[in-house]
């Protein structure tokens, strides 16, 4: 009789255990809210500005800080929407303009701009192509598929930063790197600009929570990722969402898993140099 | 080597990640994180992280993984091992990468029979245009079905 009732009480604590397990609610770590402002319109003139829904660029931004060990010149050009029908060197990335305004990486709030997205390309002075395992020189309507994830939409502005590299440039990462490092420079004027776009004057507005769902299976996203030299690098956690500066090579760190939040990856700790 | 331009994941496609907002969006799912793992040129080193990714991945107790990888050919070599040290630990997973015809496994193992080829390209092949074979909101709703289906079937 009494063993009866200690396993019904077992029982009754068992169950009620499994209820509370599954009326746990989720439970909201952290939230990042991006938000976009929509620029139609990239000019080239004195001084980097935004002004309503207009970006001015530098034009002579690189003239002084060309390191000429590693980089003969560089061409910054603004391509207009549907006007892809030209020549282009291999295109080393596709980047947003993003910036954090309030928090670290995978909090807080970021700025980013929609309409613009900055193209890397690059080659020598003889012509060689920055790439490592196929390149993607030609015309850009042609080697550019446009509309996904990944790259521009046809009616979207592109910011082209184009680097002759002096020759020997796939002979070390460090070609690349400072094509990288330079390109990112470049992107950190808008930046400090895009910190001091009003709050709430923005296009859209995304907000994202880490969370945790119990009771919910639980899933990894794993991705694998370059990690063996120039034009097979990546870099982690720059100080600004998909920028450069204060990055850390995943060469450097052995290759190592690393683990990020969902909301860190969504805001641009990953940045690709492939 | 590895990565091809039309299968190669700009910086932008980190920035919107089709996978992390299907996978996030899904409600029977708790999305724990993104692991990131090299792909390193020695083959010691290549299966050292690939177990290591795995016993993370063990140490999380998570009941599934999406491994994606945007490389082809010697990629295949670090993509087949991590998968099997995933496998091995009883964990279901689902791969995700370019195979059209041109990039045919390298090596295979017993724990790659889900597979998400995300070719675009009607032939089959590397076409070095950019963006061309990347990942899209299908292929990664393809891949989290498949991998809800693995889950509920067996495994933990």
């Amino acid at each position: 009789m009494l063993s009866s009732v200690l396993i019904l009480g077992q029982m009754i604590h068992i169950n009620k255990r499994v209820i509370e397990l599954d009326n746990r609610k989720e439970v909201e770590m952290r939230r990042l809210v991006i938000k976009s402002y929509h620029m139609e319109k990239i000019e080239l003139g004195e001084k980097f500005s935004i002004e309503g829904k207009r970006l001015i660029l530098t034009e002579d931004f690189f003239r002084d800080k060309i390191n000429k060990d590693l980089i003969d010149n560089i061409e910054l050009k603004v391509i207009n929407p549907y006007e892809h029908d030209m020549y282009v060197n291999s295109i080393m990335d596709v980047i947003p303009i993003s910036t954090k305004v309030l928090g670290d990486l995978g909090e807080g709030i970021t700025h980013t701009l929609t309409g613009v997205y900055v193209m890397l390309t690059g080659a020598d002075v003889k012509g060689v192509q920055m790439a490592e395992f196929g390149s993607s020189e030609g015309i850009l309507n042609e080697q550019l598929f446009l509309d996904r994830a990944g790259t521009p939409c046809k009616d979207d502005y592109i910011i082209h930063v184009d680097v002759t590299f002096q020759e020997g440039l796939m002979s070390s990462r460090k070609y690349a790197t400072e094509g990288h490092r330079i390109c990112d420079l470049f992107i950190q004027q808008i930046r400090n600009i895009m910190k001091k776009l009003p709050g709430r004057e923005y296009t859209e507005k995304h907000e994202y929570y880490d969370k945790i769902r119990p009771g919910k299976k639980r899933v990894a996203i794993v991705k694998q990722i370059a990690g063996q030299g120039a034009m097979y690098d990546n870099q982690l956690f720059s100080k600004e969402p998909s920028g450069f500066e204060g990055g850390r090579s995943i060469i450097d760190l052995g290759n190592v898993p690393i683990i990020l939040s969902p909301n860190e990856y969504r805001d641009g700790a990953l940045r690709s140099m492939v | 080597m590895g990565i091809g331009p039309s299968t190669k994941e700009t910086t932008l496609h980190h920035f919107r990640d089709p996978l992390l907002d299907v996978a996030t969006s899904d409600d029977d799912l708790d999305v724990v994180g993104v692991m990131l793992v090299g792909t390193p040129q020695d083959n010691g080193d290549k299966y050292f992280v690939g177990k290591r990714a795995a016993a993370w991945l063990e140490a999380m107790r998570v009941d599934g993984a999406i491994v994606s990888c945007d490389g082809w050919g010697n990629s295949h070599v670090d993509f087949a091992n991590t998968i099997e040290e995933i496998g091995k630990r009883k964990i279901p997973l689902v791969g995700m990468t370019f195979v059209g015809t041109q990039a045919q496994f390298v090596v295979t193992n017993k724990y790659m029979d889900t597979i998400v080829d995300f070719n675009k390209s009607e032939d089959g092949i590397e076409t070095e245009v950019v963006g061309e074979n990347n990942v899209n909101q299908v292929d990664a709703k393809k891949a989290v079905a498949l991998l809800k289906l693995k889950m509920q079937r067996g495994g933990r």
